[in-house]
């Protein structure tokens, strides 16, 4: 076992190498760089441009120099723990992210249990009832989170818990807890904004999961073993958590690798919409402006976050399914 | 006869004292400062402004307010917070709300022969941390920024010369300060009071610590590590950044400073305890305590906005929100005012007079072509269904407010007349049609036109859309190209765009002393002729000599303009110059005049009811000075 991590965990570095050269090309593709779309941001608000300091800030943003010298720059600085400097915000990008981290981890872990929450009993039950009124019924609901934009629901979520509740829009606290101490009434804020993005992130996740746990289920309650369990007069709750629930839930396990980066990243496209202060917002703007440091590191933090979840999900599913082994092959 | 003298002298020491304290007694501390200055942290307010403040009066619909309140205001991104050293507009000289130039931190400026210029600071005039404002400043600016080849590696900037030539720098006692050239600089006060001014003075008390000639090696290089700087040349730039506003611990003389360190996504602006203005009742200048900048994304704000979020918003809104505030503004206190806008045209078509096509670049460069072209846009036509008929159709030139203004320049060849322009066509030799009734060019391909768009905005592809429609009964086709910014310059630069879309001329509003230089080649931003600009920008390396005759002109009166010595003559110059361009139709502006919609707090005074809206020249709120806006009993 200890052989096949390590292995694994080798063959890591030179998968992060691939990804980091990729990602500094593609952030490169676009003609321009930071301080094209620096001029150009400038001239469209009618502020003058002064060729002298651009000079001297392509200077010392090393943008200057030719493209591999860069790459070298970056990838050199990130093995020593620097993530380089966002231009954008005129900060290092540890700090820029830094703030930020925290609620972003907040959203995902609440909107995962309330996807987890509804899932769960919807998808047991549509498993379990297959074909019945209630199945079609939480089905077509499913689908509909599904069906329904994101962004176009949170619009209009805003707009009532605005009018109705009073709830500032878009952000994640009303303004005056901005950089404000955490208290009791910050906390009561929070929740009270926090609602709108966790239902309107969960209700996509939340229909795909019912599906698939729903589908994964009804294949293992077909089998002989469910039968023999029911033969022998177990009753149905028990057998049914004990043995085909947990063998559907491989699939479950098996997610922890998406799940690691969308922990960090959020759902960018409903963030940008709600104007949440997460990451998310951070690494479109960065990409648009060219802000090549900030979206490079956060890119490749993403990429560690999904390599290292992968490798927990295999490790997880290895211990916890004992169908799956690793001599499995060799013995053969 | 002795005693009377020394009765006399003694009476005159009394009546000064006396003076004195009347002047004392009539200042008005600010409740925000009170503890401050009650524990000894600040000075009393006679001490906090300079010896002679600036004292405004108030008339009108302007009446003088009280101290107190937050201004809640939202923008799109952390790097807008610069705005509100734009709103602040404190400047060295500032533009009133006439566009007339006028001292304003400074006590007054002397103007020789429009080329000394000596500027007279306040006596006991002081940083926002409390350290005297002096020539020091000024020298620190000039001698340790300006000429350190270090910082500035190619000596000072290009705004302080004029044809390469730099100014003499005197610096006569700790309030005055000379500037001179050989020759005049018409340039030099308007870069001063500009939104984005040239700052010519810089806390040199606070920003000495960053300087190699002024701090130990070992100190700055800590100082480097602690702020993950390159050098000491990035430190200094990067702590040194009075326009960002991002360094709250750099002193400034603007009305609100920066208390809030970036990132974040609220900023706090609190009043500056030694703003060098006052109101004639006594209290010292700005009324409103501080200012709450609430950073969220930028399409949002319109909704944040209705929502009763924004005491002062006119950022991110568009004439396209007007109705939803009006509505929103019924359930929330706001009113929803229209300003305008002062931009020459807020759509124009720069047809490219150096594009790479030979055919297309000889029809683009006949004047009848541009004029053919004008004729058949029907502006009538674009202004109602996309601007509810609220702004002025007509060419890109100066606007009706402008003292250089004359009714033809918006008019001359902006009506819509078909058969003039079909006319004209037919004139160009452009007679022959494919069976689309397009017209075909003389090497018989069709005269279609490739118009570039920079793919920002869906108003500029409704009004081509409806320019398609008009221009095809005069047998042109036209296509539009959306691409993002940068490609669409570098489209235009290089010669591959035959026309673009974009806004005409950014200060609709010039006076005589405005500087000419958009209506003449001078730069490749302009994107009728991006080569012929970028030829004057590099001094004859790059680029194309300008070849036109009328062009040429341009280039001429725009060197005469800085040559002239009088008013008088600037104004014949602008004249001759606007008279080219209404007879050249050099750039088709099709929309001036666009309307702004500003929401405004019920309890907010002092915003005036009417105004323009534009960076320049107005700095947005600016030249309305956001320091005399004050909140009514309810809101403090």
């Amino acid at each position: 076992m200890s052989k096949y991590i390590i292995r694994r965990i080798l063959t890591m570095i030179p998968t992060l190498l691939i990804i980091s050269m990729l990602v500094f090309v593609i952030i490169q593709l676009p003609p321009g760089d930071y301080l094209e779309s620096h001029i150009a941001e400038l001239q469209s608000q009618g502020e003058a441009v002064d060729e002298q300091k651009i000079a001297f800030l392509r200077e010392e943003y090393g943008l200057d120099r030719p493209m591999y010298e860069q790459y070298f720059y970056w990838v050199t600085g990130m093995l020593q723990g620097d993530f380089g400097y966002s231009f954008e915000y005129n900060l290092p990008v540890t700090e820029v992210v830094g703030d930020r981290l925290f609620l972003t981890i907040l959203i995902s872990l609440v909107t995962i249990m309330f996807t987890w929450m509804v899932a769960f009993p919807i998808g047991i039950y549509s498993a379990t009832h297959q074909y019945s009124w209630g199945d079609y019924g939480l089905s077509l609901l499913g689908f509909l989170g599904l069906a329904t934009p994101n962004f176009l629901l949170a619009l209009i979520m805003l707009y009532f818990a605005n009018v109705y509740f009073g709830t500032s829009i878009g952000g994640l606290m009303a303004p005056e807890y901005i950089n404000a101490p955490w208290s009791f009434d910050k906390l009561m804020s929070v929740l009270e904004h926090l609602w709108i993005p966790v239902v309107v992130i969960g209700t996509s996740g939340t229909a795909g999961m019912i599906r698939r746990l729903r589908a994964n289920l009804l294949d293992e309650l077909q089998k002989q073993y469910v039968v023999t369990g029911r033969a022998k007069g177990l009753p149905p709750g028990k057998l049914l958590i004990k043995y085909p629930l947990r063998v559907s839930l491989n699939f479950f396990i098996a997610d922890i690798g998406n799940l690691l980066p969308t922990v960090i990243s959020g759902a960018e496209i409903v963030a940008v919409v709600m104007s949440l202060p997460t990451t998310g917002p951070i690494l479109l703007s960065a990409l648009q402006s060219q802000d090549m440091y900030l979206a490079g590191s956060f890119l490749m933090f993403l990429a560690v976050l999904t390599v290292v979840g992968v490798l927990v999900s295999d490790l997880a599913l290895a211990v916890l399914d004992p169908r799956i082994r690793l001599q499995g092959g060799l013995e053969k | 006869m002795i005693f009377s003298r020394i009765f006399f002298a003694v009476a005159l020491f009394l009546f000064s004292l006396m003076l004195q304290s009347v002047s004392a007694n009539t200042l008005i501390e600010t409740d925000f400062l009170a503890d401050k200055v009650a524990s000894g942290q600040l000075p009393p307010v006679l001490n906090r402004l300079p010896e002679n403040p600036q004292i405004v009066s108030f008339d009108g619909e302007f009446k003088p307010g009280r101290h107190g309140g937050q201004l809640r205001l939202l923008m799109g991104k952390q790097k807008d917070i610069r705005q509100i050293s734009i709103y602040g507009y404190a400047r060295l000289v500032c533009y009133t709300p006439d566009l007339e130039l006028e001292a304003d931190i400074l006590e007054s400026v002397d103007v020789e022969d429009g080329r000394i210029f000596t500027l007279h600071l306040r006596k006991g005039h002081k940083w926002s941390d409390g350290h005297p404002f002096t020539s020091e400043d000024f020298r620190y600016y000039w001698e340790d920024i300006a000429n350190n080849p270090e910082i500035s590696k190619g000596g000072p900037s290009k705004r302080l010369r004029i044809d390469g030539e730099l100014p003499v720098v005197d610096f006569i006692d700790d309030w005055t300060v000379r500037y001179s050239w050989s020759q005049p600089n018409p340039f030099f006060l308007p870069a001063l009071a500009g939104a984005s001014p040239l700052y010519i003075y810089k806390p040199a008390h606070y920003l000495r610590q960053f300087h190699q000639r002024y701090q130990t090696e070992q100190r700055l290089a800590e100082l480097v590590d602690k702020y993950q700087a390159r050098n000491w040349v990035g430190l200094h730039v990067n702590r040194d950044r009075p326009y960002k506003a991002t360094n709250p611990d750099l002193p400034t003389l603007q009305p609100w400073v920066n208390t809030t360190y970036p990132p974040s996504q609220r900023f706090i602006f609190e009043r500056n305890p030694f703003y060098y203005r006052q109101d004639s009742n006594g209290r010292q200048l700005p009324y409103i305590d501080s200012v709450a900048v609430n950073i969220a994304s930028g399409k949002l704000i319109p909704a944040k906005t209705g929502a009763d979020e924004s005491d002062l918003q006119a950022r991110y809104l568009r004439m396209g929100n007007y109705t939803f505030l009006k509505q929103a503004g019924k359930r929330s206190n706001f009113n929803v005012r229209i300003w305008s806008t002062a931009k020459g045209a807020n759509t124009a078509l720069f047809p490219n007079l150096n594009t790479k096509d030979p055919v297309m670049r000889s029809l683009l460069q006949d004047v009848r072509f541009r004029k053919a072209l004008s004729l058949a846009i029907h502006r009538h036509e674009i202004n109602q269904v996309v601007y509810f008929g609220l702004a002025l159709e007509g060419n890109n030139t100066v606007l009706p407010k402008s003292p250089l203004y004359k009714p033809e320049y918006q008019t001359s060849s902006a009506g819509f007349d078909l058969e003039q322009a079909n006319q004209l066509l037919d004139e160009l030799g452009l007679v022959n049609r494919d069976d689309r009734g397009v017209r075909l060019l003389p090497d018989g391909r069709p005269l279609e036109i490739l118009i570039q768009t920079a793919g920002e905005s869906t108003e500029e592809t409704d009004i081509l859309e409806l320019v398609h429609d008009s221009w095809l009964d005069a047998g042109i086709k036209l296509y539009s190209i959306p691409s993002t910014r940068e490609v669409f310059r570098n489209r235009i630069f290089s010669g591959d765009a035959m026309m673009s879309i974009w806004s005409g001329m950014a200060n609709g509003l010039p006076n005589a002393d405005s500087n000419p230089a958009p209506l003449a080649p001078t730069s490749r931003y302009q994107y009728q002729w991006p080569q012929w600009g970028q030829y004057y920008e590099s001094g004859g390396t790059a680029g194309l000599k300008p070849e036109m005759k009328e062009v040429n002109q341009l280039l001429q009166l725009n060197h005469d303009w800085r040559m002239a010595i009088n008013k008088s003559e600037r104004h014949a110059i602008w004249q001759e110059m606007l008279e080219i361009h209404r007879q050249q139709m050099f750039t088709i502006g099709i929309i001036a005049g666009v309307k702004h919609p500003v929401v405004v707090n019920q309890s907010l005074n002092n915003v005036p009811l009417t105004g323009f809206y534009d960076m320049k020249p107005g700095a947005y709120f600016g030249i309305y000075k956001p320091d005399t806006f004050w909140f009514s009993e309810d809101r403090r």
